[in-house]
């Protein structure tokens, strides 16, 4: 029997896991990723960073900028391989991919039409802006907001489900 | 008893499975429905919608990432 | 069978070649062990979070968990089962993370924990975030993971997600000064108790899932 007809292997590696399973391992890493950092999981602050190392690259003054100069003033002083979130984001990328390799399921999908390059641009600026401007995205002000009792993570609840239902309109009349 | 196919390679979600339940919806009882996606979410929303619904469903692994959902209409 | 007779037909006619990609596969985690160890030289702190991104990666990827689906399917395809996993993994994580609140207030520390100003700030961003994850077919998470999987939609909607979060960062100063500074953080727990808190959120919690649940149901049967 090849390892490809294994039943564990087959069960772990080549099929997808019950959402179930996902929830419960997502729900766990997060709390022993705050108990050990002392900070639940989080993406997007680190896409600010990076940003604004970019940014800076190209000679703008983003240290002169409120975000960059108070709330995230230790941000400019790191850089790609010495912030831990933006180690963790490549992570998930990275994570990701091995579990595709894995399965033997990664494949190069091309960008199939214009409303895909449309979709995605409009898309990640929204979602960049927004993220910002709500302190967090679906893991940082939902995920590990709600679960850390603050009430902006409930607001972002009822909000993203408005904006998914906006976003459910434009994709079905635009980008589908 | 009919076989169709739809194309929804390199096509996010949730865009396979709303192409899936429109082209359903067109065709008659018996038809098979063949839909290739290489998206490795509507892998398993397509086929878990369809069996919700009660039609008889079976996934091929057609390519590196690639799938073929087959879909008998049932009712 | 119908079924039967189209798949052998259609398997015959698209014959492709398959690579096994486990070798692979297991470079990169050696290549992840390794740079687990090369951080852990810099400092703990970063191989952790190398170590738990990488997990993340992988559960997010196997179980295909996606955020966005959990508010997206209901309104348009009328699954649910995403719904119910997040508001499931949300509920775990809100009994961890109380514990972890109680052992810190305990020893006299501030709550830590993802704990924000709350106010029409949030509103607006969560809506715009709303509508940018389902027409880019991902949230953050799941552009990162998809990205990792080859869609290279999301290399795109990653690199404006990135000149987004800088456009945010740019006008962060003045929402500061027109919303965010008059907006305060609310911890529920501090303001209403700990067993008030506790029981209003997971009641509430536990009501949205068997709305879901419902809803599920009823989307099959029309």
């Amino acid at each position: 029997m090849s390892l490809q007809e294994n039943r564990i292997f087959k069960a772990v590696i080549k099929e997808p896991w019950p959402y179930t399973t996902g929830a419960i391992l997502l729900a766990v890493l997060n709390i022993a990723l705050f108990a050990i950092s002392n900070a639940p999981w989080g993406v997007t602050t680190a896409f600010s960073y990076w940003g604004g190392w970019l940014a800076k690259t190209f000679g703008i003054p983003v240290e002169q900028w409120f975000y960059f100069a108070e709330p995230h003033r230790q941000a400019l002083k790191l850089s790609f391989f010495t912030h831990s979130g933006t180690l963790m984001n490549l992570g998930i990328i990275v994570g990701a991919l091995l579990a595709a390799l894995a399965a033997s399921q990664f494949k190069l999908k091309k960008i199939k039409s214009v409303a895909q390059v449309i979709a995605a641009i409009c898309g990640g600026l929204l979602m960049g802006y927004g993220a910002r401007l709500a302190f967090g995205c679906n893991i940082g002000a939902l995920f590990s907001g709600v679960a850390s009792s603050s009430l902006h993570g409930w607001l972002f609840m009822v909000f993203m489900f408005v904006g998914a239902w906006i976003g459910s309109k434009l994709l079905v009349k635009y980008f589908m | 008893m009919a076989e169709y196919r739809l194309d929804c390679l390199g096509e996010a979600c949730p865009v396979p499975l709303l192409k899936t339940q429109k082209k359903l919806a067109e065709l008659k009882v018996g038809d098979v429905l063949v839909v290739e996606i290489d998206h490795s979410c509507a892998m398993k929303n397509v086929p878990e919608w369809a069996r919700k619904e009660g039609h008889p469903v079976e996934i091929e692994e057609v390519g590196d990432g690639e799938w073929e959902v087959y879909i008998e209409k049932a009712k | 069978m119908e079924i039967q007779q189209a798949r052998e037909t259609a398997v015959r006619r698209t014959p492709k070649k398959r690579k096994n990609q486990l070798p692979i596969a297991i470079i990169v985690l050696i290549l992840v062990i390794v740079l687990a160890v090369v951080f852990g030289q810099i400092s703990s702190g970063l191989a952790v979070a190398w170590i738990f991104g990488v997990a993340f990666g992988v559960v997010l990827q196997k179980s295909r968990f996606c955020f966005t689906a959990a508010f997206r399917d209901p309104i348009l395809t009328g699954g649910t089962s995403l719904s119910k996993a997040v508001l499931t993994a949300i509920s775990i994580a809100l009994a961890g993370f109380a514990v972890i609140q109680l052992f810190a207030l305990q020893s006299g520390k501030g709550v830590p924990g993802a704990v924000n100003p709350v106010g029409i700030h949030v509103a607006i961003g969560a809506t715009m975030f709303g509508i940018g994850a389902v027409i880019s077919g991902g949230c953050a998470s799941g552009t990162l993971m998809r990205f990792g999987e080859g869609f290279m939609m999301q290399w795109l909607s990653l690199a404006f997600f990135v000149v987004g979060s800088l456009w945010g960062a740019h006008d962060f100063g003045w929402w500061q000064q027109a919303v965010i500074s008059a907006s305060p953080k609310i911890h529920l727990p501090s303001l209403l108790g700990w067993p008030a808190a506790l029981i209003l959120q997971f009641a509430v919690l536990g009501g949205l899932f068997f709305l879901a649940d419902w809803w599920g149901k009823k989307r099959n049967q029309a």
